[in-house]
């Protein structure tokens, strides 16, 4: 035995590797590269990729391309620090941070180029082929369309009933005091349970009793609240 | 790619579709935010519902040449190349007007003559109004039976080249066509 733990004749201390698994991987990559090269050369003239047993099955699991459902948010990061666990190469750099492939784009359309590219949906499973559809599902599509329409060209078109908008309101704000009421209750309740000063509010309901005349006023400024996150 | 046409797309007029729109102006499209942003990942559902949001119809336009939304889905159907039938769909349809002038522009440039006669010219009695996105960034108002005129007649159209037409009358003589009836005519004939 050695210092290290080793054998003694064999006394380097180094790392050792699988060589096996990395000759193995290696092997693959090449062949990966050589039959992407084939194909190329194939879709040139005109022919289809030569099928293989093992890439088709991955082809299969492959996902369908998706359009994104929200536009991107490419501004919404505008002075702001956004600290991120990225590797060394990624985080040394500011600009547009890709989570999932972790790599970090100068701008805004070198990101959306990243986003819209073949190794960024890899990632996300996805091949580059969309979903092909029918006739139906244009027939479909236009329904839906024109649903779609009818239901805002009716709520352009309804007449403004104020006794309405009023009762609306008033219900609103009936449920959201009530809400604010439960939830302090509970708050209260939870730090009573704690430190047991439960008993200081002086009717023991567990509000300041003025949210009725808070609410009054702000029915009557015609707003919904002041601004403050803290209650809503 | 997301530029690639469809891999089950066939040639339209001997090559592959996208390349009826030439290469510069492809280039500056595929280079839009636009279509980085909202065209990727499209189907023909996809572009149907942003044709239906659409507000002008258009080429290029502005001092740094611009490629209208409009412009840009055309491409993208280019690239889906949606059959006929879906084609029909979206031609006959009569709620939503861009989808309509959308798809009768994907209809000339993609089909050949004697079809586009037979479908375009009952969508003379189309009055509705479009509006026309010039050059200059400038609006111009034009109706979907003018657009179809400029179709049949012209040789290009928000900058983008139309394929050759045959005549009508070489297409009546040949026997593919029948003669065009007027409308005006059965006006006339109910007076």
């Amino acid at each position: 035995m050695n210092a290290y733990g080793g054998d003694k004749k064999n006394s380097n201390s180094r790392r050792t590797w699988d060589t096996a698994v990395y000759e193995q991987k290696a092997r693959e990559r090449e062949q990966q590269i050589k039959d992407e090269e084939e194909d190329e050369e194939r879709r040139r003239k005109g022919l289809k990729p030569r099928a293989r047993p093992g890439t088709t099955a991955s082809a299969k699991t492959k996902g369908l391309l998706q359009a994104r459902k929200q536009t991107v948010n490419l501004e919404g990061m505008v002075g702001k620090v956004q600290v991120v666990q990225a590797s060394s190469a990624a985080s040394g750099q500011p600009g547009f941070y890709c989570s999932v492939c972790d790599v970090t784009v100068k701008d805004s359309l070198t990101y959306l180029d990243h986003i819209n590219g073949k190794n960024h949906q890899r990632m996300l499973n996805r091949g580059m082929k969309v979903a092909s559809e029918t006739v139906d599902d244009v027939l479909a599509k236009l329904e839906s369309l024109r649903e779609a329409r009818r239901r805002r060209d009716e709520q352009k078109n309804a007449i403004y009933d104020f006794d309405e908008q009023v009762r609306r309101q008033e219900m609103l704000q009936a449920e959201r005091r009530r809400r604010r009421k439960e939830a302090k209750k509970r708050q209260k309740s939870s730090k009573a349970d704690t430190d047991g000063n439960y008993a200081k509010d002086g009717d023991g309901d567990g509000d300041n009793d003025n949210d009725d005349d808070d609410d009054g006023m702000i029915a009557m400024m015609g707003f919904g609240n002041f601004g403050s996150t803290k209650n809503a | 790619m997301a530029n690639r046409t469809v891999s089950t797309a066939t040639a339209i007029h001997g090559t592959n579709p996208q390349f009826l729109i030439d290469k510069l102006y492809r280039q500056r499209i595929y280079d839009s935010l636009y279509w980085k942003e909202h065209c990727f990942g499209l189907t023909v559902t996809g572009v149907m519902e942003k044709a239906v949001d659409l507000n002008s119809i258009g080429g290029c336009y502005g001092a740094t040449n611009r490629p209208s939304e409009f412009i840009c889905l055309l491409l993208k159907l280019l690239q889906l190349q949606p059959d006929r039938q879906m084609l029909d769909a979206l031609v006959d349809q009569e709620d939503f007007k861009y989808l309509r002038a959308l798809a009768l522009l994907y209809f000339r440039l993609t089909e050949k003559p004697a079809e586009i006669y037979s479908k375009l010219e009952p969508l003379y009695r189309d009055y509705r109004k479009l509006r026309q996105r010039q050059m200059s960034g400038k609006y111009k108002l034009i109706c979907v039976d003018e657009l179809v005129d400029e179709l049949l007649r012209n040789s290009s159209i928000c900058s983008v080249a139309l394929p050759q037409m045959t005549s009508r009358r070489k297409l009546e003589d040949r026997g593919d066509l029948a003669p065009r009836l007027s409308p005006l005519d059965d006006d006339s004939d109910s007076d």
